[in-house]
């Protein structure tokens, strides 16, 4: 499938030269305002190509034959890659809920709440019986060498630890293992086990202070669960393979900055920052300002600037620094939310503790989204079902305004659950819009000013090659 | 005018100021699997 403009050939018929730009067969560049004092973008959308100009050399770039013949030799190349990202792709990564209940009533929560509340666990044998599923499906769709990931993942796992750990233990030469958990329960024995077999743990706090994060997470009972939040970043501090989530709500984004500065403060080597995703209703209570949002993870990201400054140490904001190499390597991106079609059921997909297929854990608890059982079906047909299709199906040339929008491929429209759920469709955007475009506006105003390496790991660019480079 | 292509020499000399068009692009084999849920970039061993 190539969906994006090519710029010569099109059957063999050449509408024209395409030696001007937006015009005829010639490259499309956007101009777009990043909020520079020097540099203007230039933007193809279809293929995510850009240039950064003088502001005062603009009109002089557009019409310069050698700058745009240097970019119509990679047009097509660019395009194909973006085709390839965005159409050509095989799960690697499974979701992997284990249990349906979590001993949090966080206000956000993306499962149901009586699922939550009065759920089953997986029992040990279903949950080994799936991963050898799992297992066989992998060995005959990915490359050999390829070692695909399971994440346990909630509602929360550590409730079902017994059966997890087997699953993790059995299965240790056949996966890359992951666990996503609210930290209630990674007391010393739990976290001794994961860091032994090199397990990546993910955690989730929202704020520096008990008065804050409590707001949003807290147990069935009303109490908050700050102190067992910061008692797990104390055993994990040293391991290189942890890292933090923080849903940015209402509650808690003017204080951004401050999360910053303590989770560098306890070593985190990697967070993310997330906008909350309005899929349910209840989450609706604590919806951000989608602008005041963006001023306050701007701020925050300028001060993981200047802690790196500070002290030598990055703490890179995972899910911006996805968007930064959207922009400077749009196939070294690790998340897939912000691509369209997403990454769900085509990267990646999600199994319910009942072996429920969805193409993200942001559907499970949506029937319409379940594209069958993972006991009971073949799981290259629940790719294809209706149901997955659905979001698979989902992209951005199709929504309004996306469609329009110079960085479509930058931001990829997220989430499709919210956009079904909250405004009522598949080509509806979702919750939040100035939030990632600020964010592709920032990230610009880094590429010129030459910094985007202090927000982005360490290493990133290893097995990348370079196929542009234009720097006059 | 010169055009920006042919300026490239003598703007390769005044190398530290700022360039008048910076584009680049690097490229490799797709591997993102993340959902935004969850972290799982690229694994260090201790």
């Amino acid at each position: 499938m190539a969906l994006t403009q090519q710029i010569c050939d099109n059957n063999g018929i050449i509408a024209s030269r395409g030696n001007f730009v937006n015009t005829g067969t010639g490259p499309t560049l956007q101009p777009i305002d990043i909020g520079h004092p020097e540099y203007i973008s230039l933007i193809d959308p279809d293929t995510a190509f850009w240039l950064l100009v003088k502001r005062n050399r603009l009109a002089e770039a557009l019409t310069d034959k050698g700058l745009m013949k240097a970019y119509r030799k990679k047009a097509k190349e660019f395009a194909d890659e973006m085709d390839n990202l965005r159409f050509f792709q095989r799960p690697s990564a499974v979701y992997f809920n284990p249990t349906e209940r979590c001993n949090l009533n966080c206000s956000y929560c993306y499962i149901p709440e009586e699922m939550r509340r009065d759920g089953s666990h997986m029992t040990e044998n279903s949950l080994l019986d799936a991963l050898s599923r799992l297992k066989s499906y992998f060995s005959q769709t990915l490359p050999q060498g390829s070692v695909p990931q399971i994440v346990f993942h909630g509602a929360e796992p550590l409730l079902n630890r017994d059966a997890v750990f087997a699953g993790i233990d059995q299965f240790k030469n056949d996966f890359r293992f992951g666990v996503q958990t609210n930290s209630t329960l990674l007391d010393d024995k739990a976290v001794e086990f994961l860091i032994s077999r090199d397990v990546s743990i993910g955690i989730s706090l929202d704020a520096p202070t008990a008065a804050i994060a409590d707001r949003t997470r807290k147990n069935w009972e009303g109490e908050g669960v700050y102190k067992k939040s910061i008692e797990a970043m104390e055993r994990l501090k040293g391991y290189p393979n942890w890292s933090v989530i923080c849903t940015i709500t209402s509650e808690n984004m003017r204080h951004l900055t401050k999360v910053v500065e303590f989770f560098h403060e306890k070593e985190a080597p990697t967070c993310l920052l997330n906008i909350l995703r309005c899929t349910l209703q209840p989450s609706r209570k604590v919806r951000p300002d989608d602008a005041a949002a963006a001023r306050h993870f701007l701020s925050a990201l300028d001060r993981s600037y200047e802690l790196y400054q500070e002290t030598g140490r990055k703490l890179p904001v995972a899910n911006f620094a996805n968007i930064l190499l959207a922009i400077i390597a749009p196939t070294a991106r690790r998340l897939m939310c912000d691509i369209s079609p997403c990454g769900g059921g085509r990267c990646f997909f999600a199994l319910a503790p009942n072996g429920d297929l969805f193409p993200c854990s942001e559907f499970i608890g949506l029937p319409a989204f379940n594209g069958g059982n993972i006991f009971n079906n073949d799981i290259g047909d629940v790719l294809t079902s209706d149901a997955f299709k659905m979001v698979t199906g989902r992209k951005v040339e199709d929504v309004e305004p996306c469609k329009r929008c110079a960085i479509r491929h930058f931001c990829g429209s997220p989430c499709p659950a919210e956009a079904h759920e909250m405004n009522g469709g598949m080509d509806k955007i979702g919750g939040f819009c100035e939030f990632y475009e600020e964010q592709a506006r920032y990230a610009f105003r880094l590429i010129a000013d030459g910094k985007e390496e202090a927000y982005l790991w360490d290493g990133w660019d290893k097995d990348t090659k370079t196929t542009f480079n234009l720097k006059l | 005018m010169k055009t920006l292509m042919k300026n490239k020499r003598k703007a390769v000399k005044k190398d530290k100021a700022k360039k008048d068009v910076i584009a680049y692009r690097r490229s490799c084999s797709v591997e993102g699997t993340g959902l935004s849920h969850y972290i799982l970039m690229d694994r260090k061993t201790r």
